[in-house]
Order: C-alpha cells, then structure tokens, then sequence
C-alpha cells in the first residue's frame, strides 16, 4: 500500500453489484426524508418556547385582584393595595414538599429586599388546612403576609397547575415573572439579579394612588 | 499582569477555526486534482488544530487557577472559593467550556485517526480529514460567534458566581469529558463511512479498521453514562440512578443505537449482509450524538440539567444538525442502489435473523426513549398544552423490551450462522431453557410477583446458562485441542479467542447489571419521617436513631448535619450523617447522602429539610444496589479485554 502522498491506490472493485445498478425511489427514502423534516421541523418550533415556563396568557396582563384573610391573623388582605409596587406572590402549601425545598432561599430573598419600600413579598396558602399552613409557617418561619385561598378561587384565577409557582407583579399591576416549581439555583439568582431589580427600577404608574 | 494568556488562547481558538477551513479545502482539492501535497497539508492543518485546541485548554485552566474574573464564563462558573479540584473541572461545569471540550476531544481524536491510519488507508484519509474538519468548522463557529469562553468584561467581576454545586462532585469532573470521548468517538467510524459512501468502496473495509474506535467510543459512552447515574444517586439525593430526565435519554439514545451498530457490524463482517443498515446506524448514532448535545444546549426540554434557553445558539445548533444529518441520509440514500447485499437471508432460525432482532429491538428501544423525550415538545407545538412524561412510561415499555433484548443475548453468540439445526438448538438451548424456567419457579416460590422481576429472573437464569455452557464449550474444545487440563483449557480459550471471550464477559456483566436494576428498583424500601432529636424509625431490619443535628463548615459551604446510628437488634452497624449544605456565594442548598453498604445493598439517608425541632429523614434500603455499578464494572473489562485484543487477520 501507499500513502496518500504516492500513487493513486487501486481501488479494487469492492461492491459486488454492477456498477450501473439504477437509482430507484424507495419507500424507505421518503420515509427517511419525511422524518427527518418532521424532526427538524419540530426542533425549530420548540425553539421558540421556554420549556419550564408555561406558555401563560397571563403575562402582560393585569394581575386579578383579589382580597383574602391572612393566613396567620385573619384580617384582611387585598391586592389592590399595594398597586405601585413590585409584588411577589408565592402560591404554596404545607402539603408540598417542593415547597419546603424553597423555602429557604424565600427567606433569603425576603431578607435582600425587605429594605427596598417598593417591594412586596406575600404568600398565598393553596388548598390546606389552616392548622397546618399556620404550623408550617410556625415551623418554618415567615417575615411576610400570607394570604389564605380558602377557596381556590386566586389560584384559578392566576391559572396555578400545581405549587410552588411563583409570579411577579409590576409597579403598574401587570404581571411580568412566572416560576413553576421551587425557586432554587439558577431560577433564584434569575430573580435577585435580573428580575427584581429591574421591575424594582422601573417607575411607577401615573395611576398609582 | 500586563499580559493575559487568556487571550493567547482566545487567538488559538480563531486560528484553528480558519485551519479547519484549510482542513476541509485541501482534501477537496487533492481529490480533484490527484495531488498528495494538499492531502499532506489537510493533515498538518487538523494536527495544528489539535496543538492549538490543547493551547486554548490550557490557558483556560490556567485562568481558573489564577481566578481571572475578568473572562465572563470562569466568572459565572468558578469563585475564589471554589476548592482547585473543582476549578480545572469547573471548564466543562457551563455551555462555552463544554463545546470547547467538545471540539478539542474531537480534533485529538482526529490527527489520531489520521496519523494512525495514514499508512493503511490512503484512500479513506482525505475524506477523513474532510468530514472531521467541517465538524470541527461547525464547533468552533459557534464556540467564537455564539458562545465564546474567553470573552472578557471590564470592569472584572469582583468575584465568581460559583460552580453550580451539585456539579461539585468527583463523578461529575469526569463524567462529561467521558460522555463527550462517547459521542465524538462515534465520529470516527462516522467519517470512515462517510468515505466509504463519497468515495464508492463500499465494502467492508471501513468497519474493520473501526472496529476499535467504536468499541472505545461505546466504552467511554457507557462509562460516562453510569457515572452520570452514579452523580445521581448520591449527590441529587434521589435514591435512585436513573430518571429518565431528557438529558439522560440523550445520552441514552446513541449508546442504542450504537450498542446495535457494534452487534449489527460484526455480521457484515462475517456474512457481508447489512450494509446499509451498518451505515444507517452510524450514521443514526452519530446524529442522537449531535441531536443529544442539540437537545442540552439550546434549552428545547426541560431538565435537572438546568441551561440556559437561548434561540440563536439553539436555531444555529439546529442548522448544523440538519445539514450534518441531511448530507450523510442524503449520500446514503443517493449509494443505497449500489449496496444491496446479494446475501440473503437463509433461515429465520439463523444468528443473522438474531442479530437483526438485535437491531430492531434497540431501534425500537431507542424510539420509545426519543418519543418518550420529545412527547412533550410534540404535544406542545401541536395544542400549546404542557404535559410531562416520567418513569412509568418507561418501566412500562421499555422494560419488556430490556428483556427481550437481554434474552436475545443469550440466544445469539450460540446459534449457528446461516440456518440453525434443531439439533443446534437443542444442544444449545434446551437447558438453559429449563434453567430459566427453574428460575422462574424459585421466584415465583419465593413470594415474587411482580411480573418484571419474574421475567427479568427468568431471562437472567436463561441467559447465564448460555453463557455458562458458551464459556464450557470454549473451555472443553481448547483443552482437547491442547491436550490440558480444564483450567488451563479456560486461559487458551482466552488466549485463542479473545474477542469472543470478552464479549461473554460484558454480556455476564449486563446480566450482573440487569439483577442490580431489577432488585433496587422493585424491592426498594422508602420512608420519609418528620423526626425529632431523639427519634427512632424502623426501616426493614434495621433501626436509625437520630442522635443529634449540628453545623459542620466546609471550604466553600456550611451545613446542618444529621447524625443517625444505624442498629439491628442490639447489633451497632453504623453511623450515618447526612447533610443538608448551603453553598457560600451562590446559596444554594444540596443535599448530602449519607450511604452504608450492607451486603452489596445500600442503606441511603438523606435530610431533605431541617426544621428547629428536628428534620426530616429520608431513608431508603436498594437491596443489590452495587451490583449495578459491579456489572458495569464487569461490562467495561469485558470491553477493554476486547480493545487490547492482540491484531490478527480477519478478526
């Protein structure tokens, strides 16, 4: 043998079949070419969709009001309120393990922007019982207000699938953020770094008295 | 520091980009013009390449060590806390690091392959070159344009954002490299079918010469694969190996695929039949390669593998994807005439017929797994409507076709070629079928009743027989031969036979492997209690006393660490301490397993939460838990006794 620098090598006819075996459309080409059209098709449009958070209509929208007993003393606690600053609503419950995974990283996150007047962190107590949703915050700690969806009528109406799901409301009521699932490593430094303070910084409504 | 070696590296990458355009033109032209020089030079271009990849490795690891903040990626992946271990491995710990990883792997394995087999294949080398260099071309377009490691940012930042720190951990520093040296391994034998198809040899040549690159790659691929469960059996806390998360099935999809092409050659080496299959495969194996990375990278599945979504690198991924994909289905498509085998198929009782079993059952393995990743993507696209796939799909329809395959396995290195005799499979089978059966009856004595493990038992004893009596028939024929002992019959069956030898040797491990899956994931024992210092919680036999919780600090992260003595009956058997761990500068909380080994089980604690008065412990019991790792062990020897087989003709 020689290498590529000598002699053309000789190639000895290797394949067994004549040398003049016609191209003939299979079924098993199409098949091959429509799959992979198909496939690449479905890639470029699962491009464009952010995998873990759901396609909402909700974002850009209003955020729904809504006025509930907190959790811990009853008294009344109602959205409107705190139109003109940035919100953070926390949907949770003390059934959800999930929830407990995050439930540090809440605190720590309540403790970087508890100083900021324009920030406001409140939970909301999806399907649980009272004694436990107060034990659990008992337990757990709590620095923030919850708000108790005794009815589940907040959680339809922020379209909750499951908890922990987290939203973000802007100084204007609209809501800009959605996290499903625990607020924990890169989906927290998302927050503290980029989200927050750039709703933080963003000016208030004209209408916000 | 006036001068940072950072951008030293920086250049090395761009150079190399350019020399991979060299890489791809010269071969063109030597083809055409029948000149060696522009050969010559493809060579010497893909082995710059290399030298100045390894340049850009090295002074990127010399930045970390020297905690250069100012190069964004070290910043975001890597902190002046982060122990020296870990800041070498924190390079693959992101995008960036891991493409370069990617593509530096793939130029080594290249001016291997061309130096290795320039003498040899002359014909081969040109499309060698030409094929390796545009994938390299592909790589580094995006590491420079897209996703670059060395870009910079001034004012630099005080301090590192960390490693994410579930990814600091011994198996996670090796578990990629091994991964990616399995999915650019398969480059190899990829670009000699290539050749094979531009160039018209179509013959058997280039399955010969890469036997071995796809024996490698599969082991590495495999390695990879198991060290990646082991990571997550201890350090995500799962208790378990295996999630069947997207990511996983992405690295799970070309080992199918490619466990099939490995079994799939060996016919067409021996009976010339399955040639476009054999190409088909590769080529298959090598796009999941790409489809998997494509999958990780531009953020279209969600996953415990947490990267970033980002669509212009993901829609630039996609076009590589797609013309890497559609050039080689095309020249496969456009040859396809040219290479139907005239052998047929002589026997539906014949190991041909076994072997393309074999292949259809790992084809159709790997498309339930694909369809099972890529279902959610579907459905979404289809009725924008979110759904998830999780484990009882899988248990449900890949499972039975493990076993189908496991059984195929006993049934294949034994039957004749061409047409099998029932005189062969009497001789053959008719015992090991009775063994099985026994198996079967022992279990279903012993109180088993799930149907998996029963039929999982079944086939194990069945298959074990086979091996058994393949490894007797080995034995007894070279002690006659040589006129010796047994014993020493077993060592010249070794000696005379080797790649027979050793591929029973990984099919023993697989059985191995498969006892470990069936026992740790159907007699699995789970408790989760919320407990108090002082506490007891019966788990099986054993009783966990949880002592005392206190903070222990690390070099980078404190805890809250859970003591919890392990008794049976009065007996001590041991301490465990699990941890639940807060890492310094990302805050992040991981959870620390705390794991004995009894009796080749594993009794595997974790505390998911702290609470003041007490916490919660997680307890498991994975009964034969190491006989998962073991037979993986037994799986990898089996494969190097292969790869480190002395050269012989024909073999």
């Amino acid at each position: 043998m020689s290498d590529p620098v000598g002699n053309p090598v000789n190639t000895p006819p290797n394949n067994l079949m004549p040398d003049n075996a016609r191209f003939q459309l299979r079924g098993w080409h199409l098949a091959l070419v429509a799959a992979l059209v198909a496939l690449f098709l479905l890639f470029y449009k699962g491009l464009w969709g952010d995998p873990s958070a759901i396609p909402t209509v909700l974002i850009g929208t209003t955020a729904p009001t809504f006025v509930g007993p907190d959790v811990v003393n009853g008294s009344t606690i109602d959205l409107a309120q705190y139109r003109g600053k940035v919100v953070l609503l926390n949907f949770w419950a003390s059934w959800c393990q999930e929830c407990r995974i995050e439930h540090e990283n809440l605190l720590a996150l309540y403790g970087q922007f508890r100083s900021n007047p324009d920030f406001v962190m409140m939970g909301v107590n999806y399907q649980d019982k009272l004694d436990d949703a107060r034990h659990y915050l008992e337990v757990y700690g709590s620095p923030f207000q919850h708000v108790r969806d005794f009815k589940g009528t907040i959680s339809i109406d922020y379209g909750v699938y499951g908890v922990p799901e987290t939203f973000i409301i802007d100084k204007q009521g609209v809501i800009r953020h959605k996290q499903i699932g625990p607020i924990v490593g890169p989906t927290y430094t998302l927050l503290t770094d980029k989200v927050l303070p750039t709703l933080l910084q963003g000016a208030a409504a004209p209408n916000a008295s | 520091m006036t001068f940072d070696l950072v951008e030293v590296g920086h250049v090395a990458v761009i150079l190399a980009f350019m020399l991979s355009l060299v890489g791809i033109v010269a071969p063109l032209l030597g083809l055409k013009s029948r000149n060696g020089a522009w050969i010559v030079l493809g060579r010497q271009a893909v082995t710059l390449i290399f030298l100045l990849l390894a340049i850009a490795m090295g002074t990127l690891i010399y930045s970390y060590l020297a905690r250069d903040f100012s190069v964004k990626y070290i910043a975001a992946t890597s902190n002046s806390k982060l122990p020296l271990f870990y800041t070498v491995a924190a390079l693959w710990g992101g995008h960036e690091g891991s493409l370069l990883l990617w593509v530096f792997i793939l130029s080594a394995f290249c001016t291997t392959a061309v130096w290795l087999h320039w003498r040899t294949q002359p014909a081969t080398i040109p499309y060698l070159i030409l094929v390796e260099s545009a994938l390299m071309f592909g790589f580094l377009a995006l590491i420079i344009f897209l996703s670059n490691p060395f870009e910079r940012m001034i004012p630099a930042a005080p301090d590192g954002k960390d490693l994410n720190p579930l990814l600091q951990d011994p198996a996670m520093v090796m578990h990629p490299p091994m991964l990616y040296m399995g999915y650019v391994g398969f480059s190899i034998p990829f670009a000699f079918a290539m050749a094979s198809l531009f160039s018209g040899r179509l013959g058997e040549e280039w399955l010969k010469v890469t036997q071995r690159w796809t024996i490698f790659a599969w082991l590495a691929l495999t390695t990879g694969i198991l060290m990646g469960g082991y990571w997550a059996y201890y350090e995500l806390g799962w208790g378990g190996y295996w999630g069947w998360d997207p990511v996983e099935n992405a690295s799970f999809m070309p080992w199918l695929v490619g466990t099939a092409f490995l079994h799939s050659a060996m016919v067409q080496e021996k009976r010339k039949m399955f040639k476009v299959w054999n190409l088909f495969l590769i080529i298959m194996t090598f796009s999941l390669s790409l489809i998997g990375t494509f999958l990780v990278r531009s953020g279209v599945l969600t996953s415990v593998h947490s990267f970033a979504t980002d669509p212009g690198r993901g829609v630039y991924i996609l076009l590589f994807l797609a013309t890497v994909m559609s050039v080689a289905f095309g020249t496969l498509i456009a040859r396809s005439p040219k290479l139907r085998s005239p052998i047929q198929l002589d026997s539906i009782v014949s190991r041909e017929s076994v072997f393309l079993f074999n292949n259809l059952f790992f084809l159709v393995a790997m498309f339930t797994v694909f369809l099972g990743t890529l279902y959610p993507l579907i459905i979404e696209t289809l009725r924008n409507d979110k759904v998830t796939v999780g484990p009882p799909y899988y248990n449900a329809v890949f499972m039975p076709i493990a076993l189908g395959l496991v059984f195929l396995m006993g049934i294949g290195p034994s039957i004749a070629w061409r047409k099998a005799s029932l005189e062969n499979l009497r001789k053959n089978f008719l015992i090991p079928l009775f063994v099985g059966l026994g198996f079967l009856a022992v279990a279903a004595i012993a109180g088993i009743r799930s149907p998996l493990a029963l039929g999982g038992l079944a086939v194990v004893g069945f298959v074990a027989s086979t091996i058994t009596f393949d490894f007797g028939r080995l034995t007894a024929f070279w002690a006659a031969r040589q006129r010796v002992n047994l014993a020493a019959g077993f060592l010249t069956a070794f000696a005379k036979n080797q790649r027979r030898w050793a591929g029973l040797v990984t099919h023993f491990g697989v059985l191995i492997l498969i006892i470990g899956i069936i026992s740790s994931t159907i007699y699995q024992t789970e408790k989760v209690v919320s407990m108090q210092v002082g506490d007891q919680l019966q788990l099986g036999p054993y009783t966990l006393l949880f002592k005392e919780i206190r903070s222990v600090t690390g070099s980078n992260w404190t805890a809250q660490e859970g003591v919890v003595e392990v008794t049976r009956g009065d007996r001590f058997v041991t301490e465990l301490r699990p941890q639940k761990r807060i890492y310094d500068v990302s805050m992040t909380p991981t959870t620390e397993a705390a794991i004995h080994t009894i009796n080749m089980g594993q009794l595997f604690v974790t505390m998911p939460e702290v609470t003041p008065a007490g916490a919660t412990i997680r307890a498991l019991i994975n009964p034969l838990v190491l006989w998962v790792w073991g037979g993986g062990a037994i799986m990898g020897i089996g494969v190097l006794l292969n790869l480190f087989r002395p050269k012989r003709d024909g073999t």
